[in-house]
């Protein structure tokens, strides 16, 4: 900390020092057009300086957090290349889902994939009589990469860092829908038994995943 | 690196960065909420971020001033500087009330060197020395990996380094930018890297707290810093504080006629817009054209201020003085009537009050070359307004309550109707069930096509 203010207090006084204008003259005539003729040159001087420099390359001035409202969900290891809806929150404080049993339910009240948190996706992992979309989502492993676009064609890249399977009363519903300083997008679907008098699954597949940089 | 597991010192962290707000009680927001928990404005962590929040975006702020009166050699350097420092200062007490001392002393090193490479930055471009920028930027790349290591080890993983550099490198290179379009004579550029800079350090705010009351819960009353409430409290916060900010610099260059003043001017105006928009909003376009024309005024007599300063002229002044007092009234009747007045007239009258005379205070300790008084001022006046964010964000949720409770889902969704799933009981009976439904489909299907077809 010395050393900073040190450096702080060197530099102030450098600059002071070679820049400190010269109005002591003015009083004489003579001597004030050679001041004002100094103070130009010192202007240019300034001005060349600034020129000289290279400004630097390579800044990156605005964090890329503004996320996309995503249209398109694409799984390459799992052949999915579907739409995607948005779904709520319904009355009773479950997640809504989606409407088909071939699209993908995006929680679009909560945060946007490739802003900081953690985005939520659902999708069917049957229908009453066959496969839907997340059937297969269990075989996904660490690496493989989910594909999110928007209505222009602006993609995101995840890749998946962990699965989880959770009971359905006691999943960590906080933590999946939770803030996180980087970007993250969660993709359930349903596991485990089918409760019919309940009429759900016991269980809930949670895969993790988190933005790739940009290359 | 070691991180002290035992946290007994957290608490300290509230009792260390809660003066920051007495102002803003004393002018204050009784808390009217008796709504959801969610749409609380304050609370143990949304005061953390909001703390944090301060700390970061003043560190922006004043780090943009000290460069800039860095490369002209301003007589007020020094004050900046050391104004700046404090703000390390604190920012380091609030680390180290959370992570123990050891690691406020490491952080504060840390910090401590990115700010001295940015005055290397400065000096090597004031000497002209290409080289030497350079070099400042490459210990700056180097700092940006050694913040980011420390901070994902003391957040155990929470805040993540790759993510930690990508934010320090915007962080940086905003500040960076700012100086450049500033030396080159770039001034509009060099104040929206000043705006870009302090909102960017929200972020950062937000994901430090985060991490912290994810980390210790209970010390933070397991609340989160994730709701609509505290991202109001968080919005409002940052345009009042660009503010109060671009205020007090404005005046100087006013005073100074430096080159910048218009666009340090034309920054100030495009905050009263942020200002407007947010409020209109909450309260409508009416609503939001009558705020700005009396937000706008008052900047208007801190001009009238400057220029009578200027001109020497005592009696301008005390005109100005008594605008500003007229200013107040209206002001502070506008917010009670749209808060409907859960934002009390005669409260706010002393709030304007305070704001006010911290910015004449601010111009005046500068214009007699009382320089760390000025700053001292500067970051007073720019704390305060952080207790505006979270009157008028409370006044604004408990009066609409809808618009801000919590909106996550409490339980998981029903993503499946069991057509490929074994069943807990019955799972034979039900797949011939299922087996039945789908012929009887398949029949229909084939029969509306039959129909189709004729």
């Amino acid at each position: 900390m010395k050393k900073v203010l040190g450096g702080l207090l060197l530099i102030g006084l450098l600059i002071t020092g070679c820049s400190a204008p010269e109005d002591k003259k003015n009083n004489k005539a003579s001597e004030s057009s050679e001041t004002i003729k100094e103070a130009q040159e010192q202007e240019k001087e300034v001005k060349s300086s600034s020129t000289e420099l290279t400004p630097p390359e390579g800044l990156k001035l605005k964090a890329d957090t503004e996320g996309i409202v995503p249209t398109t969900i694409e799984i390459p290891s799992l052949k999915i290349n579907t739409e995607i809806e948005k779904v709520g929150r319904l009355d009773n404080g479950q997640m809504g889902v989606p409407k088909g049993m071939d699209t993908v339910g995006w929680f679009s009240d909560g945060v946007k994939p490739g802003s900081p948190g953690n985005a939520v996706m659902a999708g069917h992992v049957d229908s009453k009589s066959g496969p839907a979309v997340f059937y297969k989502l269990e075989d996904l492993e660490d690496g493989d990469e989910v594909i999110v676009k928007d209505q222009d064609g602006k993609t995101l890249t995840f890749e998946v860092t962990d699965k989880e399977k959770y009971n359905r009363k006691t999943a960590p519903v906080d933590k999946i829908f939770d803030y996180s300083y980087g970007s993250k997008l969660n993709l359930i679907t349903c596991t485990g038994n089918f409760n019919r008098d309940e009429g759900t699954h016991e269980e809930r597949l949670v895969i993790y995943t988190e933005l790739k940089a940009a290359e | 690196m070691k991180m002290k597991k035992a946290l007994l010192a957290v608490p300290l962290s509230v009792s260390l960065l809660i003066p920051t707000f007495t102002v803003a009680n004393a002018h204050g927001h009784e808390n009217h909420s008796k709504g959801p928990m969610s749409a609380e404005v304050s609370n143990p962590a949304i005061d953390l971020r909001a703390s944090l929040d301060t700390l970061l975006s003043e560190h922006a702020f004043l780090a943009v001033v000290a460069m800039q009166k860095g490369i002209d050699g301003k007589e007020d350097f020094e004050a900046a500087a050391g104004q700046l420092n404090q703000n390390t200062e604190a920012l380091s007490k609030a680390v180290g009330s959370v992570y123990g001392e050891e690691a406020g002393a490491q952080f504060k090193e840390i910090w401590s060197s990115h700010i001295g490479y940015f005055v290397d930055y400065v000096t090597a471009t004031a000497e002209n020395n290409e080289e030497g920028r350079k070099q400042a930027l490459a210990e700056l790349d180097k700092y940006r990996v050694t913040q980011a290591d420390f901070l994902d080890k003391a957040t155990e993983g929470r805040l993540k380094a790759a993510d930690l550099e990508e934010g320090l490198k915007v962080h940086v290179d905003q500040l960076i930018w700012a100086f450049e379009s500033y030396r080159t004579g770039d001034y509009d550029k060099a104040y929206d890297n000043i705006s870009e800079a302090m909102h960017h350090m929200f972020m950062t705010g937000k994901g430090l707290s985060w991490a912290i009351t994810d980390q210790f819960p209970d010390k933070f009353e397991n609340k989160s810093v994730d709701t609509p409430a505290a991202d109001l409290r968080a919005d409002l916060n940052s345009v009042f504080s660009a503010h109060a900010a671009l205020a007090a610099l404005t005046m100087q260059k006013g005073i100074d006629g430096a080159k910048d003043f218009e666009a340090a001017a034309a920054e100030l105006n495009e905050n009263t817009d942020d200002i407007t928009a947010a409020v209109e909003s909450v309260y409508g376009a009416e609503g939001a054209a009558q705020f700005k024309e009396i937000w706008s005024s008052h900047i208007g007599y801190f001009v009238d201020y400057v220029t009578a300063t200027a001109e020497q002229n005592e009696e301008g002044k005390k005109q100005a003085v008594a605008e500003l007092d007229e200013y107040r009234m209206e002001q502070a009747k506008f917010l009670d009537t749209a808060t409907e007045g859960r934002l009390k007239a005669a409260d706010l009258e002393e709030g304007l009050k305070v704001h006010v005379d911290q910015l004449l205070a601010a111009f005046n300790s500068y214009t007699s070359k009382d320089y760390p008084d000025a700053y001292k001022n500067i970051s007073e006046a720019y704390a305060h307004m952080f207790g505006v964010g979270q009157s008028l964000s409370g006044a604004i949720v408990d009066q609409f309550p809808d618009k801000f409770a919590g909106q996550k889902p409490s339980d998981m969704p029903k993503t499946g109707m069991g057509g490929m799933s074994q069943s807990t009981n019955d799972a034979i009976l039900w797949s011939l069930f299922g087996l039945i439904l789908a012929s009887a489909t398949t029949a229909m299907i084939l029969r509306r096509k039959a129909t189709n077809h004729s």
